[in-house]
């Protein structure tokens, strides 16, 4: 368990140097990118695992949001970054793209099984994964944002 | 570059009221401001952000702005205070790569302007050196965005051999969308032909029995083309009331995923492998 948690802070950190320089940061933004990452996708995992809260992945994804965006805001004075540069790779490694995929997949396949249970099955599935890819992302968007509104301060003047 | 001006007057009437305390024309704050919200927008901020920067700025200069942020284009009115004088400018956005370099760099420039660090021919000059910036080592982000995939197999509970294969997939996916993105190849073209190599070469771990989990090597394999910064940056314009752009940015980021799902649906197909 122990060894799993910081298995998984440690990919997560890995994914977010990654996904981080692919939308160009500045260099010293890495570094804050990684921890956050680290922080944000442990937790969630924590959070998913039946001795602790073992909560669903919406909520726990939405929690964990909330940590990475309480992080980046206070972390972008530091980093002398917009508080999105440290916030938006560290979030990238909970995206559900697995879900969105699904998502289409299940709905390429509801048009090639014709018959009234094949194409329940599937659409079952399209559904099921749509919804949950959306309320993933709905959930981390508003998990993440409300620390940048609640400290517009911080978050605005953080270049300053 | 679409663009419409009005409200030119005849004579250029020098802003008062400026911080800067240099002289400079409404229609050339308007100009300035327009093209750096337009860079700013391109370059993957948020609506909120783009509004903020040039309130500040038009604040430092002695005006006051307002923008309508469309999805393809900037429409910016500035006028003075007592509106004795006004330009108004639409511009098309740029559309660029994301860089987090150029918005922070951007950030840093509309305070040093409302701070009075600079002057007006000092911003115009340091935002054309910004957005003159060349991007990232082009091989450091190829590496770095293989391991980023690799490491989101392991994430998935992969094992090392589909991190191996997902790892080798995203290298030849990624060559592949840099090679064609300089080419000018269409977006959608890019993530359709990425998605279907990075597939079929990810399918190489259940076809030749690498390891015990072939299932999630096929899958992450193509987890580098997820839009996830259009897909944040669409709910973050949500929140804050900008719909237009909001819906304009989540329908580009489902086109991606779309042709993203094509491409891998098509490797699948080719490699007589199931989704599910």
């Amino acid at each position: 368990m122990l060894l799993d948690f910081f298995q998984d802070a440690l990919f997560a950190a890995i994914a977010a140097i990654g996904f981080a320089a692919i939308s160009n940061p500045p260099r010293r933004a890495y570094l804050y990118c990684a921890l956050i990452a680290a922080v944000g996708h442990s937790a969630r995992f924590l959070m998913m695992q039946t001795p602790f809260p073992g909560l669903h992945i919406v909520t726990a994804s939405t929690l964990a949001a909330l940590i990475v965006g309480l992080m980046a805001v206070l972390l972008s004075p530091v980093a002398r970054t917009p508080a999105e540069t440290c916030l938006f790779p560290s979030l990238l490694p909970m995206i559900p793209g697995i879900y969105a995929y699904k998502t289409f997949g299940a709905l390429v396949m509801c048009i090639y099984h014709g018959t009234e249970s094949e194409f329940g099955h599937y659409f079952f599935l399209f559904a099921s994964n749509g919804m949950t890819c959306l309320f993933i992302l709905g959930g981390m968007v508003v998990g993440a944002t409300i620390p940048i509104f609640i400290f517009k301060n911080i978050s605005f003047q953080a270049t300053r | 570059m679409t663009t419409m001006m009005t409200g030119e007057t005849a004579q250029p009437v020098a802003v008062s009221g400026c911080s800067c305390g240099e002289a400079h024309s409404v229609k050339e704050v308007c100009l300035f401001l327009s093209e750096y919200a337009a860079r700013l927008l391109g370059c993957g901020a948020t609506c909120i952000r783009v509004e903020r920067n040039i309130d500040r700025m038009a604040a430092a200069l002695g005006c006051e702005a307002v923008m309508t942020i469309l999805p393809r284009h900037i429409h910016l009115t500035v006028c003075t205070p007592d509106r004795s004088d006004s330009y108004t400018y639409i511009t098309a956005s740029r559309s660029s790569v994301i860089s987090f370099d150029i918005n922070t760099r951007l950030s840093q420039l509309s305070w040093e302007l409302a701070d009075g660090k600079i002057g007006f021919e000092e911003a115009k000059r340091r935002f054309d050196s910004i957005i003159a910036t060349p991007c990232a080592d082009k091989r450091m982000v190829l590496v770095l965005a293989s391991l980023a995939n690799a490491a989101f197999c392991r994430l998935f509970a992969g094992d090392w051999q589909a991190v191996g294969v997902v790892f080798v997939s995203t290298l030849a996916g990624y060559y592949l969308k840099q090679v064609l993105t300089e080419h000018k190849v269409d977006v959608r073209v890019v993530f359709i032909v990425c998605a279907f190599v990075s597939s079929v070469l990810g399918a190489t771990d259940a076809l030749f029995h690498l390891g015990s989990t072939p299932g999630i090597a096929v899958g992450t394999s193509v987890l580098y083309l997820v839009p996830g910064i259009p897909f944040l940056n669409s709910f973050s314009d949500l929140l804050a009331g900008h719909y237009i752009c909001s819906f304009s940015r989540f329908t580009h980021a489902v086109i991606l995923t779309c042709c993203l799902s094509i491409g891998l649906c098509g490797g699948l197909m080719m490699m007589n492998l199931g989704m599910f």
